[in-house]
């Protein structure tokens, strides 16, 4: 069985996200394309283009997820958030069309994460946002499931290069499941083996024990 | 939940042995077993019986699905239905790697029993991975899983547990204000 020397956190893929998970961290470091709706006084030093001391109203910049969520709310308008091309309507359009010839990798690599994502920031396409979302998850899910269990003993990095990292990690959990089922299969489960914790343990001298 | 855990409870099957020895009755928890009496078969579980096997104190009797014919009459059913057909034992495939490797002496036609058992097997995960793909596409919310196998479930288990929870996640997008706000704790 697989022993890590830690319990890693899954992703919270729908519109929360948790706290501990190191995809989500990536997630929340995605630029957004925003622009302001008043006047950020100071700041103008963070917008290296221009040497005016405030950032004006109305100009367009990227941040990053974390702080547009912080930054934004429906009552006080401090900024506005514009879509990711990948979620506009024509790429929408694609996935809904054939989702499985999209290379979601290089779209995001967190498609599914940053979708749902956007749906903090209101806007009238979110509907149709998560319903893409879904349906391209359902599309590509016949593919995913049958590569990753029939790999076997080959080499899986072209199946997973254009997989989105939330399907990655299905991948994986398939592929855990195929390789104890042949490892059974040959015999190879009877045998015992060290722990990965042992493994990993480095050599200690004696000195680094002694006080 | 690993194979070999799901090994360890198809050893509690009973299958029938020939003892060349004689001993009483014997007490266990589970159950009694015995007596054992030289060339008149027992009822003794998989687990005992290959542990006598291996010190050649007995004889293993093949369950009676272990027939090539049989076998045979099974692969063309499963083959032809579209549905999961009823199995000769819900631990047809631990059964038959346990007994073909430590008994295949006793089995007749062992070989091609293997390959009968694993062609079965190979239709039912095709059919499996069918029902799956079906059953995440139509968005079902519920599923039967009649006359399927511990050993079946258990290797497509995990991967279909996180992609139903991610679908649902994905599904809960759909209605606004469903889980805003909502932290799990770790």
């Amino acid at each position: 069985m697989d022993t890590q020397s830690y319990v890693s956190v899954p992703p919270g893929v729908g519109m929360g996200e948790n706290f501990l998970s190191l995809d989500d961290i990536l997630l929340c470091h995605e630029r957004l394309p925003i622009r302001t709706e008043c006047i950020f006084p100071r700041l103008g030093f963070l917008e290296k283009s221009s040497d005016m001391q405030d950032i004006p109203e109305g100009s367009k910049m990227e941040l990053p997820l974390w702080l547009c969520k912080g930054l934004y709310e429906r009552k006080k308008r401090v900024l506005s958030v514009e879509l990711p091309k990948v979620y506009r309507e024509g790429w929408r359009t694609v996935f809904n069309a054939d989702p499985k010839v999209v290379d979601l990798h290089k779209m995001g690599p967190y498609y599914y994460g940053l979708g749902s994502q956007m749906l903090h920031f209101e806007s009238p396409e979110n509907p149709d946002i998560a319903q893409t979302l879904l349906q391209t998850f359902i599309g590509r899910f016949r593919r995913t499931m049958d590569s990753s269990q029939n790999a076997y003993n080959e080499d899986t990095s072209v199946l997973v290069e254009r997989l989105d990292c939330l399907e990655k990690a299905l991948f994986r959990s398939g592929q855990t499941g195929l390789h104890s089922f042949q490892n059974w299969e040959k015999g190879q489960a009877s045998q015992l083996t060290a722990s990965n914790l042992v493994l990993n343990y480095r050599k200690r001298k004696i000195t680094d024990v002694l006080p | 939940m690993d194979p070999s855990e799901v090994e360890f409870l198809a050893e509690k099957e009973m299958v029938k042995i020939i003892p060349n020895f004689s001993l009483d009755k014997i007490y266990l928890i589970g159950g009694d077993l015995g007596p054992f009496n030289p060339g008149l078969p027992v009822d003794v579980p998989v687990w005992l019986a290959l542990n006598l096997k291996q010190r050649q104190k007995c004889r293993i009797v093949p369950p009676e699905w272990m027939d090539v014919e049989k076998l045979e009459e099974i692969r063309e059913l499963e083959r032809k239905e579209d549905a999961f057909t009823a199995v000769p034992s819900p631990y047809y495939m631990e059964l038959t790697k346990l007994l073909l490797n430590h008994a295949s002496d006793n089995i007749p036609k062992a070989d091609e029993i293997r390959t009968l058992v694993k062609d079965i097997w190979d239709t039912r995960i095709a059919k499996l991975r069918c029902s799956a793909d079906s059953f995440i596409s139509q968005q079902e919310a519920h599923a039967q899983l009649d006359n399927l196998t511990l050993m079946e479930i258990n290797t497509i288990r995990s991967f279909l547990l996180d992609s139903l929870n991610c679908m649902y996640k994905l599904r809960s997008n759909l209605l606004p204000g469903s889980n805003k706000g909502q932290f799990t704790d770790y």
